[in-house]
């Protein structure tokens, strides 16, 4: 039982820290919490948090590992009427934790990210170079890609892509269906050389000065490349670390930021990306979606919610699309964000995931269709852990199965039913 | 306030809006000497209260007791009612504005229609009901409801098929009437007036941004006003509770309240609407009542905001019916597969609970309607933050410009009865602008010479009404109809949907006169409610009012035997022949007429006994204001700021001031009443002062003796100077014996003697009281630590604005349950308060060099003054008004009024409205020279009469005395008819005119021979 306790002021250098975040204004209501998946994991939800920031129980928060559970999804601040801003919160309690002491996977990517100048896998650019340019050189063996050819940065070119280093470190065959749609398509694409990774494990630490590094990084080389646009990959904290990381820090630039998905929905809109749903006319297989809540709720809302819908549905067909309830800017986060893959609290990560899961398996779709790395990585373990028999497979890989493109070696994620579907 | 009266100026106001504020003032301006321009925007009059099923905290049918009022104002030889109208600008000054009207064409000739509705019936275009929420579909020439005045159709232009295509036409080929006219032009009007009351009300927040609650999605979230509709039996399903997605009865309905309001992210709304709270309780009791089986009801709040009136009643006998209380807002509601709405929400202690539900609702705030905003703008009136028009405390219907008065929630969100207040006190506030040209523009009604009946064969009319399906939907109206007609007497019978409609009175005057019909039955609803509206007619007619009865088939019938029609039919048949039984014998009665003394008195010489005082003479009334202590202010003495932020010391002092050199008032101070005599017009009253005797004549009276201040046995009160009382704690500031920017610990504790077994009410100001004081501290001493344990902060309406600024400042509050009271503790010399914390679940030890407590207000059971004034009061020992919701200031007895605390508790703004209010109805009485009283009176058959001496003793009202023979003589201007002495003699000698012995014997006669 904890002893009695005496409210303390709080410091005023803590004042100063959550300037915005409408701490005070809390009426104890209780919206945030109810609407949490990470309530009551470790005996904590965010009324409770920021009623011991209210309290000043600093002591007892200053390395509460809660904050590394907590995603910082914003699903408790849309609906919180005094509109507090609780991700914040969480972040600066994360600022507290002394850098050497918060978690090694997350501090190791960052730092990795930092020194590599490329991505949080560490990977020297010259080693990326050659993954790169060999996976490509091996795809132009395949029909109708004999003149593929893979660019880094190219001056001029319409379109600059980032790329998780998950595909080139651990499993090059991913990196080709996405660019077959830009072939394709006729993108003028490019990859780039600072800070090329699709990744920002700085943010996730509440290194503010890093998150920052690695995005300026990124902003003036694509400014000097001359770039029309700055293309996120499928992955969703990538984006937000972007979007944010402009608006935080102030960052000048000259491109657009969009995401693949956005382009996938206008290529599909003009004609270009010729995908349809014929191949699953008469397999009827079901799938759903998750919305990354650092898209969609923190970033681009509904709009971008809506075109990942209008993608799918064309490559797997109107009826064969089951949303999860809810859905959209009120989604659950799926307990894969704010970099919990990396901090270490597994048990806590897949109770949180545990809502996710169990809205995957109501809608009764055997495929989830997932536009965000980390949330590919956590619902496949969900479906691993929670034994759901389903599989997650990012969007590339159905738009090239519905366009027959889709190579043998490029179906590492889709289940015995696809596996080999029109090869 | 008070205002010198201009010394030439238009005797006429302009009212805006329709709802039932509007109607208020509109009344009572036209009842004192004003002719009144009632404009509303839309095709009738009514508001949003005319929406709404039923009315806390009494549960009356919202409907009935307004539409006596609707009526009223729609007959009114001295309100002009302007429809579709909206006001463009406005010219001049105070005492002579000119306001520039824009009257949308109506299609409809209004004095051709006979609003048979032939021609919605053929129009083939369907649209939304706004009515009902868009629930439902109406054409487009519609009424915009059953009841509505005034009950003229309209075509409305945006929706018409000829408009929009150029064809159609067929209302106007089917028209019986010829009613039908396209070529109507909208029109300008310049309408020249002294005064304008702004009354245009609030928008009902509408939820459809509000993602999380899905409203636009899930048609089973439904808002509050959608499911008023629902349960009304005029909505879309006649009042059977049903959800809107499938029409099915749900078994589990949830209440989420604070939708749209203390929402800074979903809107822009940081104030309470201070009504949800209490509707909401209501709408899950009726709703109980309505449902069949066993219906779960649940509200999730956060604070419960029952602080009026009974409210605090209605809360806890809610909770005890069944209806579930959830503390906690809800996140988010999604849709089950089943079309169930599944509910997640955190308890207090932070587990995660879900729950389905067929139904919710969602409590929506109010806000200002931006086409109201805009209108404000046009007419120089300010907003306030919160976009309600902008008023201070001491003058609380006074807008930003001179001769612009606002009342009801337009001036911020609030209930019916402050709204009636403050409409009372607009028309007040006006009046007193245009005393000279009072009488000046009013019109009479001309009432026609009676028909003699005396000796005639009576021949009964009998008037069956539908009640819409109140009636219609259980008693077969058609057989009561032609069983009417083979009545001994009964000369005609007709059948009508809504009989208290406008169009139906003008129908019946006409067939009384055409059909030579001398005796009148109508079998409707309530005497209580409609007899005077029939009267009316039968008056217009040439009818004595008097040879008049109702059978009650709907609230003693239909209402009763829901369930068994069939017998429903045999009991209203059995109450039409026993209502013609009695009509067939009624006699003309007269009507006393008397004389007013034109003069007021008012008990109390606080802030509204001053207020009324001044506020009477401004309108020309002389004044007698009798205060018990030796000076002015009572309670507002030691008061130190209002919530608006206002200084009250400065305020009062003007205040008395102005009482003391007003030529009008006479101020008795060191005075009490002793005795009084007489009745409305005329009172003689006895003031006990300087150990002698005054006696003072009046005309009326009003009450305003104030409350007092709960003194603590708990927290250690008493025992230690540092734990104050909030009045003590107020002087104290006041007095600089208290140096806020010393103070570092504060601890103040809410409910201090309030919402306990003996006293089951909250006492409303306090909560904001404690806030003020808490920002005060903060202000003087931003370090210091100030916390507020609290049950629930009920800083209603825009005070929620303060709640807000002090959290910002850094004031924490903490909630405590009744059950685990916070404890005061001193250790050595230090003070602690110990006291859970509702989050965390740990017990919090605070440090306070000061403890105030938020301690109850209580009346002073003042008795005696009730005894002789014969005003009743409650439980709690506040004066009980004659209705809570429509006449909050008025007694039964006639000429006598109340304001202030005496009543219940309140605000300094809802105190001087009062007043206002007060005054607004006293001088109903005392601009008339004289005032008719009511036949129905006891009168003595001395023959029979042995001078016993039991009917005086046992009358309430002092009516009865002894003759000069010994004999009871009965004195009509005090006799209010209620029969007691009849039953007291036990020689049969009183009898009650209208409800005579014969008449009743005839009923029960007729009753047992049917």
């Amino acid at each position: 039982m904890a002893q009695t306790i005496t409210p303390k002021k709080l410091p005023q250098d803590a004042l100063a820290e959550l300037e915005g975040v409408n701490l005070n204004l809390c009426l104890t209501c209780g919206t945030c919490s109810g609407g949490c998946p990470a309530t009551g994991l470790m005996d904590m939800d965010p009324r409770k948090f920021i009623r011991k920031v209210a309290l000043g129980l600093y002591d007892e928060l200053e390395k509460d590992p809660w904050v590394w559970v907590c995603t910082m999804c914003k699903r408790c601040q849309d609906a919180c009427p005094m509109n507090v801003d609780i991700p914040k919160l969480i972040f600066t309690f994360r600022s507290h934790w002394p850098r050497s002491e918060r978690p090694k996977g997350i501090l190791g990517s960052c730092d990795l990210h930092v020194k590599s100048n490329g991505g949080a896998m560490g990977v020297p650019f010259d080693d990326f170079k050659f993954t790169v340019e060999d996976v490509a050189e091996e795809l132009t063996e395949q029909e109708g890609f004999e003149d593929f050819k893979v660019y880094i940065d190219k001056e001029g070119a319409k379109y600059a892509l980032n790329q998780n280093s998950r595909e080139p470190v651990t499993e090059p065959d991913e990196l080709v269906p996405l660019w077959k749609i830009l072939y394709k398509v006729g993108a003028d694409w490019t990859y780039y050389s600072q800070m090329w990774g699709g990744e920002n494990y700085c943010m996730f630490l509440a290194d503010d000065e890093n998150w920052e590094k690695i995005i300026r990084a990124q902003a003036e080389h694509i400014d000097k490349l001359g770039c029309e646009y700055l293309v996120n990959t499928e992955c969703g904290h990538s984006f937000y670390a972007l979007w944010g990381g402009l608006r935080k820090f102030n960052i000048p630039h000259k491109f657009k930021l969009v995401s693949i998905v956005q382009l996938y929905a206008q290529w599909i809109r003009e004609g270009k990306l010729q995908v349809n749903s014929d191949w699953n006319k008469d397999l009827k297989i079901k799938f759903t979606t998750q919305d990354p809540c650092n898209v969609v709720r923190k970033s681009l809302g509904d709009d971008f919610a809506d075109d990942l819908r209008f993608v799918i549905k064309t490559v797997v067909g109107e009826e064969n699309f089951i949303d999860v309830t809810p859905n959209k800017s009120q989604n659950y986060c799926c307990g894969g964000g704010g970099g919990s893959l990396q901090a270490g609290f597994t048990e806590e990560r897949q109770a949180y995931g545990r809502k996710k899961f169990d809205q995957i398996m109501a809608t009764g779709a055997g495929y989830v269709l997932v536009p965000c790395h980390n949330c590919h990585a956590q619902i496949h373990d969900l479906s691993e852990h929670y034994e759901g028999g389903f599989y997650v497979t990012h969007l590339w890989t159905l738009i090239c199965l519905a366009m027959g493109i889709l190579g043998e070696n490029e179906r590492v994620y889709l289940g015995p039913d696809l596996a080999e579907f029109g090869l | 306030m008070t205002a010198s009266n201009l010394q030439s100026s238009t005797g006429a106001v302009m009212v805006v809006g329709g709802g039932i504020a509007a109607i208020q003032a509109s009344l009572d301006l036209a009842d004192s000497g004003y002719y009144v321009y009632l404009v509303e925007k839309s095709a009738a009059i009514g508001g949003v209260m005319s929406q709404l099923d039923k009315t806390f905290p009494t549960n009356d049918c919202s409907m009935c007791i307004l539409s006596p009022k609707l009526v009223e104002a729609g007959r009114h030889a001295n309100i002009e009612l302007i429809t579709l109208a909206e006001v463009q600008e406005l010219k001049g000054q105070v005492g002579d504005f000119t306001v520039k009207l824009r009257e949308k064409a109506r299609y409809v000739d209004l004095s051709k229609c006979i609003a048979c509705g032939v021609c919605a019936e053929k129009c083939p275009k369907k649209v939304d009901d706004e009515f009902n929420r868009g629930l439902n579909k109406r054409k487009a020439a519609y009424v915009k409801y059953p009841q509505a005045v005034p009950l003229k159709y309209a075509i409305d232009k945006d929706n018409c098929i000829f408009f929009q295509k150029g064809k159609c036409r067929a209302c106007e080929k089917f028209c019986p009437a010829g009613a039908i006219d396209f070529e109507q032009k909208d029109r300008e009007r310049q309408i020249k007036v002294g005064a304008v009351i702004l009354a245009a009300g609030f928008k009902p927040y509408d939820p459809v941004n509000y993602a999380q609650y899905a409203y636009a999605k899930l048609p089973n979230v439904v808002t509050a006003l959608e499911f008023e509709r629902i349960l009304s039996a005029s909505g879309p399903w006649m009042g059977h509770l049903v959800r809107p997605g499938d029409e099915k009865e749900p078994k589990k309905v949830a209440w989420l309240q604070c939708v749209g309001s203390r929402d800074i992210n979903h809107c822009d709304h940081p104030y309470c609407s201070s009504v949800c709270c209490m509707y909401a309780i209501k709408e899950a009791v009726i709703a109980k009542e309505h449902s069949h089986g066993d219906l779960d009801t649940a509200i999730f709040f956060m604070d419960m905001r029952t602080f009026g009136k009974d409210f605090e009643r209605t809360y806890v006998n809610a909770a005890k019916s069944g209806v579930r209380f959830v503390r906690s807002r809800v996140h988010s509601i999604t849709e089950t597969p089943e079309t169930d709405l599944r509910i997640e929400y955190a308890d207090d202690a932070g587990m995660l609970i879900a729950e389905n539900f067929d139904l919710v609702v969602l409590s929506q705030g109010l806000e200002m309607n931006p086409e109201t905003a805009e209108m404000c703008q046009r007419l120089g009136v300010d907003l306030a933050p919160s976009q309600f028009v902008a008023t201070g405390s001491f003058d609380p219907v006074a807008t930003s410009r001179e001769g612009v008065f606002v009342c009801g929630a337009l001036a911020g969100p609030k209930d019916i009865p402050i709204s009636v207040v403050e409409a009372s006190a607009a028309a007040c506030a006006a009046s007193a602008k245009l005393a000279s040209s009072r009488g000046s523009l009013v019109q009479t009604r001309e009432i026609p010479a009676q028909r003699p009946v005396l000796g005639d064969t009576p021949r009964v009319g009998v008037f069956v009404c539908s009640c819409g399906i109140n009636i219609a939907g259980v008693v077969d109206v058609k057989a009561v109809m032609e069983y009417a007609a083979t009545l001994p007497n009964v000369a005609y019978v007709e059948n009508n949907l809504f009989t208290c409609s406008q169009d139906t009175q003008d129908k019946m005057a006409k067939v009384i006169a055409e059909k030579g019909l001398n005796r009148i039955v109508v079998a409707a609803c309530s005497p209580r409610t409609h007899e005077p509206l029939f009267q009316e007619t039968l008056q217009a007619a040439g009818l004595n009012k008097y040879l008049f009865d109702m059978a009650n088939i709907r609230n003693q019938d239909s209402w009763v035997h829901a369930e068994e029609p069939e017998k429903a039919t045999e009991k209203a048949k059995d109450q039409v022949r026993m209502a013609v039984a009695k009509a067939s014998l009624l006699e003309p009665l007269n009507e006393v007429q008397l004389s007013v003394n034109p003069t007021a008195m008012v008990i109390g010489g606080g802030l509204a006994g001053m207020n009324a005082a001044l506020n009477l003479a401004s309108q020309g009334f002389a004044t007698h204001l009798v205060e018990r202590d030796n000076a002015l202010g009572g309670n507002a003495r030691l008061l130190r700021i209002t919530a608006k932020g206002e200084e009250v010391q400065p305020y009062l002092a003007e205040l008395a001031e102005k009482v003391k050199t007003d030529p009008l008032i006479t101020t008795h101070l060191g005075a009490t009443v002793e005795t009084v005599e007489g009745f409305v017009g005329n009172f003689k009253t006895a003031l006990a002062k300087d150990g002698g005797q005054e006696m003072i004549e009046h005309g009326a009276v009003v009450i305003a003796t104030g409350a007092g201040e709960y003194k603590p046995d708990e927290y250690l009160y008493g025992q230690d100077p540092r734990i104050m009382t909030h009045l003590e704690l107020d002087s104290a500031l006041l007095s600089g014996e208290l140096d806020p920017a010393k103070v570092d610990n504060a601890v103040f504790i809410q409910c201090v003697g309030s919402r306990e077994p003996e006293r089951p009410y909250c006492s409303k100001v306090c909560c904001t009281h404690t806030v003020e004081t808490a920002l005060h501290l903060k202000k003087h001493n931003p370090e210091s630590r100030v916390i507020v344990l609290y049950r629930d902060m009920r800083t209603f309406g825009e005070r929620e604005i303060l709640y807000k600024e002090a959290r910002a400042a850094g004031v924490l509050f903490v909630r405590y349950d009744v059950e685990r009271k916070a404890r005061v503790a001193k250790e050595g010399d230090d003070l602690f308060v110990y006291v859970w914390d509702h989050v965390l679940g740990r017990e919090l030890k605070l440090p306070a060099d000061l403890v105030g407590l938020a301690s109850a207000i209580v009346s002073h059971r003042d008795q005696a003054l009730a005894q002789m004034f014969k005003i009743p009061q409650d439980d709690d020992g506040w004066f009980l008004e004659a209705h809570v919701k429509l006449r909050p200031v008025d007694f039964a007895t006639d000429g006598v009024f109340m304001a202030g605390l005496a009543h219940y508790p309140k605000p300094i703004e809802e105190a001087v409205a009062q007043a206002q209010a007060a005054v607004s109805r006293a001088v109903t009485v005392l601009s008339k020279p004289e005032i008719t009283l009511p036949g129905t009176v006891a009168v003595i058959d001395q023959n029979k009469c042995v001078g016993c001496g039991v009917c005086w003793a046992v009358c309430a009202y002092s009516a009865i005395s002894q003759d000069d023979k010994g004999l009871a003589v009965v004195n009509e201007a005090l006799c209010k008819g209620c029969g007691t002495c009849v039953a007291s003699c036990r020689s049969g000698a009183p009898n009650l005119r209208g409800f005579s012995n014969q008449d009743v014997m005839a009923q029960i006669t007729t009753m047992l021979q049917g």
